[in-house]
């Protein structure tokens, strides 16, 4: 019993943090006074504004931001529950319905974090055991909900097919092997509509094809692509020509194009309702502030009404690339 | 005041004390609650805890287990009968199925998985989820919706439920109001700076107003530095791997929140688990943990982290934070305290359990809460030293990766503070605090005396009334809901699978005549579904009651 005192008293723990020096790059924040729009004032001086994801221009709306008073006056800011006790409001519902009748699939679910809505939207359906074959340059959200789903994760390299045929035809002759197993295992392809991490697009039509090669399902993460590709904005499977009901989920956060806070997903109903019990951030977390999902509907409202905002998106973008490729 | 008070609790402990010692004697046992911690308090722990710590948690008699096994079992029964019904074809299908052309694909949902959620909860589903129309204050006004098929599907008839007694949302100092002079200030910076911020913390998302509420959490807390995120759940699950890594580890307590487990998980530590508030378990795992290192390597373990919540949310308890602070201190490990339920609700000020305990800030290594529950907004935020603040902005997955919170929900958070802090010049934030605290007792001490069983804290603010019984558990919500009083029940798999509850979250905004209102129509509905299980009910000693009544309203 001696000895059992002397080591707990000899033993010292690490330091809860180590100290990070002052001159840390990220310690010191740009601090941003007044609304981050086209022209921002960082750190008191006055700039042009090329880092905020504001890709229509919605931030500084005149309309979104009434929208959004309007639901301040009616329903104040905060929620105070979750969805399943008493934190649904009727916005929410009618947001949900705008995002499916726009995607054009039958059901969306909304979260009240971006970041939560591919990181519980992936452990939801994807249980230890089953495989998930993810691109090499997949964002830190999906990692991070691939981490929580405890499933095996094979990684192909970005954007090629070739690698992921090769993966995809690998694991169908381990399957031959044990065919009992490879009878409940699930198989899922992760990948975005447009990059975070390189800016490019993914091959649809060909994973389309490799999904009914392989029986494997798609989930796509439109984040950034969703209203900035497709005629009229409404992402990678507009923009490709695809039928919607041929992914299985698509998931995008509402923090970029639609200039509000919050993420969704979409999908058909078999699909989308599983989330609803078993999504961990939908569950388990306040809802969406009301004025937030009000400017949401506004921001779609816009979206519809101007179909022109999304030629004269990639006509800049076109025109930035060519200067900037020389 | 001190010392009458002192000989009121000490008179009350001495009964107590007595009940239980006449309750072992006739063999009814009780769990971790008044016994132990009403010995400790009276006599060896007298000196840690300034006030009396009292928790309840009784144990129903033996028949309504019974019974509540029973009614799982018919439900289970019907369940594979249906289910056998519905393979057959007798039955209609309806739920959404696979689409044609991925009919061969591997199923995406185990039959097995969702034999609970198809069978159980969907008869009982019309008491969750339901949709309100105005802001979550002291009542609101529900949409009514009506099921057809029983509750494979809902439709809105498109009338409202006018004032509904809202007992359910987390509105505990009241700040979910629409008043236009309160909300002036907010309404001025959405106008201002919109509603997105497009872009996450270390890049172009700090917006002035973020320091400025940074800056006042921190003042609020009594800490050096605070940081804030823009999702409670997103605080835990993205900070606690930032924290701790591999050869750490974690102590949690039993029943903690999702989001602490997930953030454990993610963090790659190993996690140990200790019985809810029980310092013993937690002991002798430190102990353990200490003299025999890392499982195999026997190595010693980097650091040890302490995961606990300050109150619990399904059980109404709250932690036991001066014994803690003095096991952490012995066995130098470090304290985690997410005050999502408590910070606002518990303390004086409304500062959280650790003014609650008469307690300093800096005895809690990392204080984390949320705004969602007390200050009527959205977010969290983490709280401590500078060092710790500094490594975590550099650090956290959040400030990379994540977007900020939107400037006009930061201002509602800066205005309610203010409100409790008495920084805005009136003492409604004190008011506030004290209406709480007088709600509450009220509430629990009518609820004891009416016979309910009900667990926790007798100065918490969430109140759970134990239903048991699955057939209750609908019947109650929807008869309630009659009534025009809005509750929220609870059952499996978020509680244990016997004791299905009705939980109670009491607010500052509620008047007396709501919380009369409320308790009646559960007087009535208790005798009529027979939910008065408790063996002890105070109203037999009703010159204590006299007592501590002149105690509060002072």
């Amino acid at each position: 019993v001696q000895e059992k005192e002397e080591l707990i008293e000899e033993w010292q723990p690490e330091p809860l943090v180590p100290s990070v020096p002052k001159d840390h790059p990220a310690l010191n924040y740009n601090i941003v006074s007044g609304p981050p729009t086209h022209t921002v004032t960082v750190n008191g001086k006055k700039c042009i504004n090329f880092a905020s994801f504001n890709f229509l221009g919605l931030l500084d709306n005149e309309k979104v931001k009434s929208a959004a008073q309007a639901s301040l006056k009616k329903y104040g800011v905060g929620t105070c529950g979750p969805r399943g006790f008493y934190g649904t409001f009727d916005v929410h519902l009618e947001l949900e319905e705008r995002l499916a009748e726009f995607m054009r699939t039958e059901e969306a679910i909304i979260y009240s974090y971006g970041f939560a809505t591919i990181a519980s939207a992936i452990p939801a359906y994807s249980k230890r055991g089953d495989i998930v074959f993810v691109d090499e340059a997949a964002c830190f959200a999906i990692q991070k909900g691939l981490q929580a789903s405890r499933s095996s994760i094979k990684l192909f390299k970005h954007n090629d097919m070739a690698d992921l045929e090769r993966l995809l035809k690998e694991q169908e002759t381990e399957d031959q092997k044990n065919p009992r197993k490879a009878r409940v295992t699930r198989r899922f392809i992760v990948v975005e509509g447009l990059y975070m991490n390189t800016g490019d697009v993914c091959p649809l039509p060909e994973l389309i094809k490799l999904k009914y090669k392989y029986k494997v399902r798609i989930f796509l993460e439109e984040s950034l692509s969703f209203g900035v590709l497709g005629e009229r904005g409404r992402g990678i499977t507009e923009h490709f020509g695809i039928n919607i009901d041929d992914i299985d989920l698509i998931s995008a956060n509402m923090e970029n194009s639609l200039a509000s806070i919050g993420g969704f997903c979409c999908g058909r109903s078999f699909i989308i309702d599983h989330q609803r019990l078993s999504g961990q951030g939908y569950c388990f977390s306040a809802s969406l502030p009301p004025l937030l999902a009000a400017a949401a509907i506004e921001a779609l409202n816009i979206m519809e009404d101007n179909p022109d905002i999304f030629q004269t998106l990639r006509a800049k973008c076109e025109r930035i690339h060519k200067a900037l490729q020389g | 005041m001190a010392n009458p008070s002192a000989v009121c609790n000490g008179h009350l402990h001495h009964h107590h004390h007595q009940k239980q010692n006449n309750l072992l004697k006739s063999g009814i046992y009780k769990k971790n609650g008044i016994t132990k911690g009403a010995k400790k308090n009276g006599v060896s722990n007298g000196t840690l805890y300034k006030k009396t710590f009292i928790e309840h948690f009784e144990q129903a008699p033996m028949y309504v287990a019974v019974l509540t096994f029973l009614g799982f079992g018919v439900g289970t029964i019907f369940g594979y009968l249906r289910d056998f019904m519905r393979a057959c074809g007798l039955e209609k299908r309806h739920i959404a199925a696979e689409r044609e052309e991925q009919k061969d694909f591997v199923p995406l949902y185990q039959d097995f998985e969702n034999f609970y959620t198809r069978n159980l909860y969907m008869r009982i589903r019309d008491n969750w989820n339901r949709p309100i129309c105005s802001v979550p204050g002291p009542q609101f006004d529900l949409m009514e919706r009506v099921t057809d098929d029983y509750n494979w599907t809902f439709r809105f008839t498109g009338r409202t439920i006018k004032n509904v007694i809202n007992m359910g949302s987390y509105n505990y100092l009241g700040f979910a109001e629409t008043d236009v002079n309160a909300l002036k200030t907010v309404t001025r910076e959405l106008q201002k700076y919109g509603t997105g911020v497009c872009s996450t913390r270390q890049e172009m998302g700090t917006l002035d107003k973020h320091v400025e509420l940074e800056q006042l959490v921190a003042k609020f807390l009594g800490v050096e530095d605070a940081m804030v995120f823009g999702m409670g759940f997103a605080t835990n699950s993205m900070n606690i791997p930032a924290l701790v890594g591999k050869g750490c580890l974690i102590l949690s307590d039993e029943l903690n929140h999702t989001s602490l487990v997930l953030g454990a998980r993610l963090s790659g530590a190993t996690i140990r688990i200790f019985k809810h508030n029980n310092m013993q378990s937690l002991e002798k795992l430190l102990r353990e943990a200490i003299i025999y290192g890392q499982p195999r390597s026997r190595r010693a373990w980097r650091k040890i982290i302490i995961l606990v919540e300050g109150i619990y949310s399904m059980e109404g308890s709250i932690v036991r934070l001066p014994e803690l602070v003095s096991l952490k201190k012995k066995y130098k490990a470090y304290l985690y305290l997410d005050e999502a339920h408590s910070i606002g609700a518990v303390g004086a000020t409304g500062r959280g359990v650790v003014e609650y305990f008469g307690m300093s800030p800096d005895d809690v290594d990392v204080l984390m809460g949320t705004f969602t529950k007390s200050f009527g907004a959205a977010g969290g935020y983490i709280a401590g030293k500078k060092d710790l603040v500094d490594f975590l902005r550099t650090h956290s997955h959040s400030a990379v990766y994540a977007t900020s919170m939107c400037p006009a929900v930061a201002e509602q958070i800066i205005r309610a503070m203010k409100c409790l802090m008495g920084l805005d010049g009136t003492t409604q934030g004190l008011q506030r605090v004290r209406q709480l605290g007088k709600n509450t007792r009220y509430f629990r001490r009518r609820l004891h005396e009416m016979g309910f069983i009900i667990y926790g804290n007798d100065d918490s603010p969430v109140v759970p009334l134990l239903l048991y019984m699955p057939g209750k558990i609908g019947a109650f919500a929807r008869r309630m809901l009659q009534k025009n009083i809005g509750v929220v029940v609870v059952g499996f798999p978020a509680t244990p699978i016997t004791e299905s509850r009705a939980r109670f979250c009491v607010s500052a905004a509620h008047t007396r005549e709501m919380l009369d209102t409320v308790l009646n129509a559960l007087d009535e509905l208790g005798d009529f579904l027979r939910l008065k299980y408790s063996r002890y009910s105070k109203s037999s000693h009703p010159e204590l009651y006299e007592e501590t009544r002149l105690e509060l309203e002072d």
